[in-house]
């Protein structure tokens, strides 16, 4: 419910970024910055505005979970509609003008359809959040007072704060049953059915693993591809077509005048709210330690990316070879990679029980999350290396270790940085959760940004923290981004671009 | 078919009057370019790349609005889309997630024809274009040849006045080119296709010469036109081996060295 809502708020927004030079100046830097925003950590802000709007209700909490989970998969959307946009061939959106599509018909013919893989292939990674943020969401704690939402989420939490190892792995079965039937029945015949709406020239396209060609042979999911997504599908895009057709006619001006006004008197409020926050009360012992725990944050986070590229090369090396395996072995990973990485964190625990150092465990919890995102994108690139790259590099004796350093890391390099970002800025998600663990009537934590802020969130309330906290990591994540990761995509995109 | 030459110039359909297109506010790319197209005649403009014969095309089109100059369909000054012009494109832009009939149906679908009326329009060109069968298929699921006789259904399908081609053989392989040439030829002189202007874009001088009645030479920076050659004379059908076209290709390549 909440991805469809989403889905239909993204598409105007990045419709607006491709169209109007001056919408793009404003949304795009928005986009970016709030997409590598760690979204887990304005949960509490979140909540603590929810329910004061609600008079302290739990229905203050089931919104703020809906709202964070919305703003979770919103800046992907959004940021897939814009680039599918702006890549429509010039001479495809000229024949939709010299043939007379307008209005709707144009929304249903030519924009909604170029953007539909990017929406489908980001719903995807979006489901999958959602249920990180659901299973992170559904328990939470405000200062003294605690929330909990009935829901598989807080079942999953509670039974490991008891220590219910039985009961934890039930409902991870559960959840893997849930996720491998979406796959099934929703997110396969949805794939084969966007497989048209790939604009291509020649048949040669790079493709992007797909379970849904290895699950499209099966009877079940071609029938319910045939009988009821494909045809609720086309029925869907023709119905946005008019609606969209419809807001733009009617509701283009009073939106943006709402936007124009709501934006700045938030951002105002919000300033405001935190300048009493910081001015009313001496500050907080704890803030002089943010720096530190930063720091330690940020070389675990670091750690994260650097063994998620070193395992994630060999790998797909290994997978795209061999051809027999390449679908098995992507079907098990797709489906591994959507379990929310929530889920394993009982898995972690039950290790961490076994005397696994909780350093060693941060960062394995924060690699369940990091890992495919490089993964994926390495494996997409790797089977994009054309053939006859490949035969040359053997035909002249390259193999082993020095085909891997010649042909096959330049080939997929800027893939990696690609997803060394994405999962950069996911680590961050990940290490809020999981710098700071209660299982089993035990509090386990190590020393950083995240554990500092959750403390603070679940312990001692102290909002100054939580504020402070979130800023210096938004900040020193933004600051990253700009001058390392920005600088180097650009620097590789360039040079070790597939272009023949 | 000798072009049909009635003693007096037969009506103007397109007038180009003083129209030049500018890069950004000193750099002139085209123009002023003056010229006509009239009623029955196929007319080409060739010239080397960059001298901005496919910015003339859509200029026709409608779809890109002149720096200056007035075009005029028909006595009237353009405003907007040509609506009508339709247009044959170099890389086929069909869309992809519809099927040959949809894609032929596109533009009678934009002018609001009921559903029963467009697919027996949309039928009877890609019957005349030889895809019968095809109706169904994606156009990923076809050769660059069949794709572009789905390019020219769709054109002819809104009965147009004037068809444009920008290039439109020059992304196929040369035996295809010659083959889909001749069907438009073809179509040109048969009673079923409405239309009878053509305004063809092409580089080759080969192709002018087979196709058109009047060939435009274009120059670049800016592009503007150089010369006009008049083959109403020339017999057809015209093969390239036979000497009258020889010479007169050659004579063309003169003119554009």
């Amino acid at each position: 419910m909440t991805l469809a809502v989403s889905v239909l708020l993204a598409i105007p927004t990045g419709y607006l970024a491709a169209k109007s030079a001056f919408a793009r100046r404003l949304i795009l830097p928005t986009l970016d910055i709030f997409q590598s925003v760690p979204i887990v950590g304005f949960f509490p802000v979140a909540v603590w505005g929810f329910v004061r709007l609600f008079g302290g209700s739990a229905f203050g909490v089931e919104l703020a979970a809906v709202f964070l989970i919305f703003t979770s998969m919103f800046w992907n959307l959004a940021f897939g509609v814009y680039e599918s946009l702006i890549t429509v061939p010039e001479e495809l959106r000229m024949a939709a003008d010299q043939f007379g599509l307008r209005g709707s018909l144009r929304w249903s013919h030519l924009i909604l359809p170029a953007v539909v893989p990017s929406l489908l292939y980001n719903s995807l990674v979006s489901w999958a959040n959602g249920w990180f943020f659901l299973i992170a969401s559904e328990i939470i704690a405000v200062g003294p007072a605690r929330y909990t939402l009935p829901g598989l989420g807080s079942y999953l939490a509670q039974s490991v704060t008891a220590g219910h190892n039985n009961l934890t792995m039930l409902a991870l079965a559960v959840l893997l049953a849930t996720t491998v039937g979406m796959h099934l029945l929703l997110w396969g015949p949805l794939s084969t059915w966007a497989e048209r709406f790939h604009l291509e020239e020649s048949g040669d396209r790079p493709r992007r693993p797909r379970i849904a060609r290895i699950l499209g042979r099966s009877r079940l999911v071609r029938s319910a591809s045939l009988r009821v997504v494909t045809p609720a599908a086309q029925q869907a895009l023709r119905v946005s077509g008019r609606v969209l057709d419809f807001l733009g006619r009617h509701a283009a001006g009073s939106a943006a005048v709402f936007f124009g006004l709501a934006v700045p008197v938030l951002l105002g409020y919000g300033g405001w709210r935190l300048y009493l926050l910081f001015a009313s009360r001496p500050l907080a012992a704890e803030l002089k330690g943010i720096p530190v725990d930063l720091l330690f944050s940020f070389l675990r986070v670091g750690l994260g990316v650097l063994i998620s590229a070193a395992v994630s090369v060999p790998l797909a090396n290994w997978i795209v070879r061999r051809v027999r395996w390449r679908s098995a072995a992507l079907a098990v990973i797709q489906i591994l990679a959507s379990i929310p990485a929530t889920a394993f964190f009982p898995v972690v625990v039950i290790l961490l029980t076994w005397g696994l150092g909780m350093n060693a465990g941060a960062v394995l919890l924060a690699l369940t999350t990091m890992f495919w995102y490089v993964l994926f994108n390495v494996v997409g690139a790797a089977s994009a290396i054309p053939k006859e790259t490949r035969e040359a590099a053997f035909a002249f004796g390259l193999r082993g270790p020095r085909y891997l350093r010649r042909v096959f890391l330049p080939a997929v390099l800027p893939s990696l940085v690609t997803g060394c970002i994405t999962a950069w800025g996911a680590g961050w998600n990940a290490l809020i959760l999981c710098e700071y663990l209660e299982a089993g009537r035990r509090v386990h934590e190590v020393r950083g940004i995240g554990a500092t802020l959750d403390r603070a969130t679940y312990r001692t309330g102290d909002m100054q923290v939580v504020a402070a906290s979130l800023a210096s990591m938004v900040l020193l994540i933004i600051l990253v981004n700009r001058f390392f990761w920005d600088p180097l995509y650009q620097r590789v995109a360039e040079r070790y671009k597939m272009e023949a | 078919m000798p072009a049909p030459v009635a003693a007096e110039s037969p009506a103007v359909l397109l007038r180009l009057e003083g129209v030049e297109q500018f890069y950004g506010e000193k750099i002139r790319i085209l123009g002023p370019i003056d010229l006509e197209v009239r009623e029955g005649e196929f007319l080409s403009l060739v010239g080397p790349s960059g001298c901005g014969k496919s910015t003339l095309l859509r200029i026709v089109a409608g779809v890109l609005r002149p720096s200056a100059g007035i075009v005029r369909m028909g006595g009237r000054p353009l405003k907007g889309v040509n609506t009508r012009a339709a247009m044959v494109f170099q890389s086929f832009a069909l869309f992809p997630w519809l099927t040959v009939v949809d894609n032929v149906a596109v533009g009678l679908e934009a002018r609001g024809l009921p559903l029963r009326e467009r697919l027996k329009k949309a039928e009877k060109y890609i019957d005349l274009v030889g895809l019968s069968g095809y109706e169904r298929a994606f156009p990923r699921e076809l050769s660059r040849g069949m794709k572009q006789l789905v390019g020219l259904a769709r054109a002819l399908a809104v009965e147009p006045e004037l068809l444009c081609m920008d290039e439109p053989f020059s992304a196929l392989d040369v035996l295809t080119a010659r083959t889909i040439r001749d069907l438009v030829l073809d179509l040109w002189e048969s009673p079923e296709v409405m239309t009878k202007s053509i305004l063809l874009v092409t580089h080759s001088i080969e192709e002018a010469v087979a196709m058109s009645d009047r060939v435009l030479v274009l120059k670049a920076n800016p592009g503007r036109i150089a010369d006009e050659v008049d083959l109403r004379g020339l017999p057809r059908p015209r093969r390239p081996d036979l000497p009258h076209v020889r010479e007169t290709v050659d004579r063309m390549y003169s003119l554009l060295a």
